[in-house]
């Protein structure tokens, strides 16, 4: 069973695929056209630190914690 | 045969290579740098090509013709509005999936767009198979390859503009939403069709589609239209938020099913950045491995400098002896020697550190180490209230805090802009290594490096500190969301980094030529006018420089502001003048202890009486900290768009400035420290 | 196993940067090791602790590697690209003091001899310069020349 989780929860090196994103609008439309779209596929590849560094689309970001736990992704 | 005149504008994501590209067109020398955000102005350059002349507008990079932060609405308004005859959209092969979003974007506009298939030698490199000519047929764009950086397909891509510009017959490409969303469009449609204003200027499929993805800026235009209430009452009917995510989600998904058959094999491995990022970004590791970065730009900065500096100073040595030997008129003797040769050639004699300090920066950007360190440093910022994005303008600081504040323009949330562009003049620049090199120089001799170090330390702290007063008191505020690119590490070329290296240099140059000359001179002036009542000629030896010329009158009636710091009347006007151009602190001490060009002369003098260890102390720490540089000043001034806040900033830190210094002789003599 | 090789270059060289490191720090720090003199290690805090952390790299790497974790061998590449950038620095650093000496004729170099500038950041490099050479393909393939 898939579980749904946001992104700061997914261990490094675990791939997760976007369910959906809690977030106003103008943030929502900037992470997607970034990439984080639904069904995209995500790579975390820390998580350790303060902020998170994430794979997707194999494009490399940065990501802030706030703004991953607004990412809820489904681990597969 | 009159040229024919034609504007292209190059449009692309961050960090895709059209600063490259702009210079390989032009042959201007505009920065690159290996992070997202470099150019955040637009810039022009001409070029002809066969017979038509070619104006090229370089663009920051934008993600999409939706716009959030300040350089991307540059960009978007010139493409947008302007309407330039073609737009190359430079694509970054590697990465074709996202930067195909923006040319969805671009076909909706009806843009004629030709694209520049650019990194093609990385991802044929990597094993991409793309083919351009499938990609052709899909989009019905032009698509021509380019390797940037060494201007191949340069022609061939011009070749395509002046096609494209002849061609008459254009069509707009559609991206189709499905049919919900396409019933709202077709209802907008209707409506905005019908204000001529509006669907003169801009395609009607366009505008309507902005509507529905909440494009801000679009319905502002509507407000003002004779069509606003229909619009707004279509509007009210859908739930925003989910339509925005669905368009965007639709344009990737007509990205995706073209794109299996363009690009066979577009594969993600684990790269050799990736590797280095493991480590790198290492949670107990990350921090260190900066530092250690940061020591060893540093220890080359000041190290290798000393033989180069040997030779500007033997130089100008020279010069000074030339001078004194053939000019027999007095005044100009003097205005040539005790003026311009002892005040630009004590700032010149930096140079060396100053070219260093620019090459090191210009090899941590091109590299794309840069990005990491942003990353590295977000919870450090998180704690006072800013975010990752804004430490690269902080480390920026550490050449000039200039070019730093204006690349505060990548954040987006405007307190979090304008807290970064208040603290930034705490950042330590070039321009007061000189005033650190000379005092630390002479008064701490073996610990010089360690003290000037600290001074960068202080500078750090006061800049964290009082971005957490200041975030958690005037312009309150949770941080904002941080997102950034990691871009590919690159190695650096020396090439590319001693060319922006050049580039700061000469500024720094330049500036020695003009300002600090025009400094020194004025300083010279007025310590070669007789003060009043005094019976002496202009510019002669006995007042030069002392109480009996009119800048030791001058600097008697300000000494007292500084008395309590233990600085004498020389040190306040050398202050004073520091506002012009900070070297011209060091610069005008020249002139005013008499010791033209000669460093050790000066160094002398000063620890013969005129200071001690602890005012000099004081002074360096002063000079950090106190009111930056005019051209600093300017540049808050625009960047923030307030006389209050530019006001503030001077303000408080004079006034910080002033009580470390006050602390710092007060507290030093108590203990009897430096005496 | 070409990760035991890499195990065993790790090793060593984290253990020679660290101990190195420390004895530059303590150096630093005006205590009298012994060592200095013949290993030619000054007396240099901050250096002292940027050699701790390329040592801590490389040990990472074993940490890792030995815990079975492939990607450990980042450690080892980023340690030796680390330990290349400070023997660059170094010897830039000698370049510097070779100018002083030969063009400047500074009082402050008489005497100098060459030996005078060869740090351990130089010679500990070699180290990685073969270890640079020896796993050379995926430092040249991968990092791709700009
Ligand atoms: N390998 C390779 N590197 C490139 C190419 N074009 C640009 N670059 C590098 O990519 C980096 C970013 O380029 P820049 O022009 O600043 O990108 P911009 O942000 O789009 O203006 C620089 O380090 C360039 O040297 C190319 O075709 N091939
Ligand atoms: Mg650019």
């Amino acid at each position: 069973m898939p579980h749904v989780l946001p992104l700061t929860m997914m261990p490094e090196g675990k791939e997760g695929k976007v369910v959906s994103i809690n977030a106003g609008q103008g943030l929502k439309r900037r992470l997607v056209e970034m990439g984080f779209c639904e069904g995209s596929l995500v790579t975390v590849h820390r998580s350790e630190r303060g902020a998170l560094v994430v794979v997707v689309n194999g494009i490399k970001y940065a990501l802030g914690k706030g703004l991953a736990t607004k990412i809820m992704v489904s681990d597969c | 045969m009159e040229k024919k005149k034609i504007t292209i504008a190059l449009a692309g994501n961050p960090n895709v290579g059209k600063t490259t590209l702009f210079n390989a067109i032009t042959g201007a020398r505009q920065h690159v740098g290996n992070w997202p955000g470099v150019t955040v102005e637009k810039k022009t350059g001409k070029r002809t090509y066969k017979d038509t002349e070619i104006e090229v507008v370089d663009l920051p990079g934008t993600y999409s013709l939706t716009a959030y932060s300040l350089d991307e609405v540059v960009a978007r308004d010139y493409v947008v509005e302007e309407i330039p005859d073609v737009v190359v959209q430079i694509v970054d092969a590697t990465n074709l999936e996202r930067n195909l979003y923006l040319t969805t974007q671009l076909m909706e506009l009806g843009s004629k767009v030709v694209i520049a298939l650019n990194m093609w030698d990385l991802a044929e490199s990597r094993g991409d198979k793309i083919d351009t000519r499938k990609m052709e047929d899909f989009l019905e764009i032009p698509v021509v390859k380019t390797v940037a950086n060494r201007a191949e397909g340069i022609d061939a891509l011009l070749e395509e503009v002046v096609r494209e510009v002849d061609k008459g017959e254009h069509h707009e490409h559609e991206v189709s939403y499905g049919d919900d969303i396409e019933k709202k469009i077709i209802e907008l449609e209707g409506i905005v069709g019908k204000d001529s204003a509006l669907s003169g200027k801009y395609p009607v499929r366009w505008l309507s589609v902005k509507l529905l993805d909440g494009d801000e800026n679009i319905l502002e235009k509507i407000e003002g239209s004779s069509v606003a209430t229909q619009v707004n009452s279509v509007l009210s009917t859908i739930k925003k938020d989910d339509y925005e995510a669905a368009m965007a989600e639709k344009r990737y998904e007509t990205i995706n099913t073209v794109l299996p058959q363009i690009c066979v094999k577009c594969v993600n491995e684990v790269t050799f950045s990736d590797m280095i990022d493991r480590a790198v970004t290492n949670k107990y590791l990350g921090i260190p491995i900066f530092l250690a970065m940061m020591w060893a730009a540093f220890e080359v900065t000041f190290t290798v400098a000393t033989p180069l500096m040997e030779f500007v100073d033997m130089f100008f040595g020279w010069l000074a002896g030339v001078v004194a030997q053939s000019i027999t008129n007095p005044v100009l003797g003097s205005l040539l020697g005790d003026g311009i040769i002892a005040g630009v050639g004590s700032v010149m004699i930096f140079l060396p550190n100053i070219l260093l300090l620019f090459l090191m920066i210009s090899l941590l950007e091109d590299s794309g180490y840069m990005a990491r360190a942003a990353f590295v440093m977000d919870k450090l910022m998180y704690k006072i209230g800013l975010n990752g994005g804004s430490f690269i303008p902080l480390l920026m600081g550490f050449g000039c805090n200039v070019p730093a504040i204006m690349a505060t323009r990548t954040i987006e949330d405007e307190k979090e802009r304008l807290v970064t562009i208040l603290v930034n003049p705490f950042i330590s620049c070039g321009a007061r290594l000189p005033v650190y090199l000379m005092l630390a120089g002479a008064f701490f001799g073996r610990n010089a490096g360690t003290v000037i170090f600290g001074i960068y330390i202080l500078g750090i702290i006061v800049a964290i500190l009082s971005a957490k007063l200041i975030r958690g008191t005037v312009v309150k505020g949770k941080p904002s969301p941080f997102i950034m690119e990691l871009p590919p590490y690159r190695l650096p070329t020396l090439k590319a980094s001693a060319i922006h290296m050049w580039e700061k240099g000469s500024i720094y140059l330049k500036k020695a030529g003009t300002i600090i000359l025009a400094g020194v001179v004025f300083v010279w002036l007025l310590s070669a006018i007789p003060a009043p009542g005094v019976d002496a000629a202009f510019a002669s030896e006995e007042i030069l420089g002392t109480e009996d010329s009119l800048i030791g009158v001058l600097g008697h009636i300000i000494e007292p502001l500084v008395a309590p710091l233990g600085f004498d009347w020389k040190v306040a006007v050398a202050l004073v003048f520091g506002f012009i151009a900070k070297e011209i602190v060091i610069g005008s001490m020249g002139v005013l202890y008499g010791t033209g060009e000669d460093e050790d002369a000066l160094a002398e003098i000063l620890t013969a009486g005129a200071m001690t260890p602890l005012t000099a102390l004081g002074l360096m720490v002063f000079t950090l900290l106190y009111v930056p540089c005019i051209a600093c000043v300017g540049v808050v001034k625009k960047e923030t768009g307030s006389w209050k806040w530019t006001l503030f900033m001077m303000v408080y830190g004079t006034a910080l400035a002033w009580i470390a210094a006050f602390l710092i002789y007060r507290i030093g003599t108590a203990i009897g420290w430096g005496l | 196993m070409a990760n035991t090789n890499k195990m065993i270059f790790a090793m060593v060289a984290g253990i020679l940067y660290v101990v190195f490191g420390i004895l530059k720090m303590l150096e630093g720090f005006g205590i009298e090791t012994g060592l200095a003199e013949s290993l030619l290690i000054p007396g240099d805090f901050f250096g002292g602790f940027c050699f701790v952390v390329i040592g801590a790299v490389f040990l990472y790497a074993v940490k890792e590697l030995s815990a079975g974790v492939h990607m450990g061998v980042s450690y080892v590449y980023v340690g030796i690209l680390m330990s290349l950038v400070f023997m660059a620095v170094y010897l830039l650093v000698m370049g510097a003091d070779l100018l002083m000496f030969y063009a400047v004729k500074s009082e402050d170099y008489e005497g100098w001899r060459i030996i005078d500038s060869m740090r351990p950041g130089i010679y500990l490099g070699l180290l990685s310069l073969i270890g640079y050479f020896y796993w050379k393909d995926r430092f040249t393939t991968e990092m791709t020349k700009v």
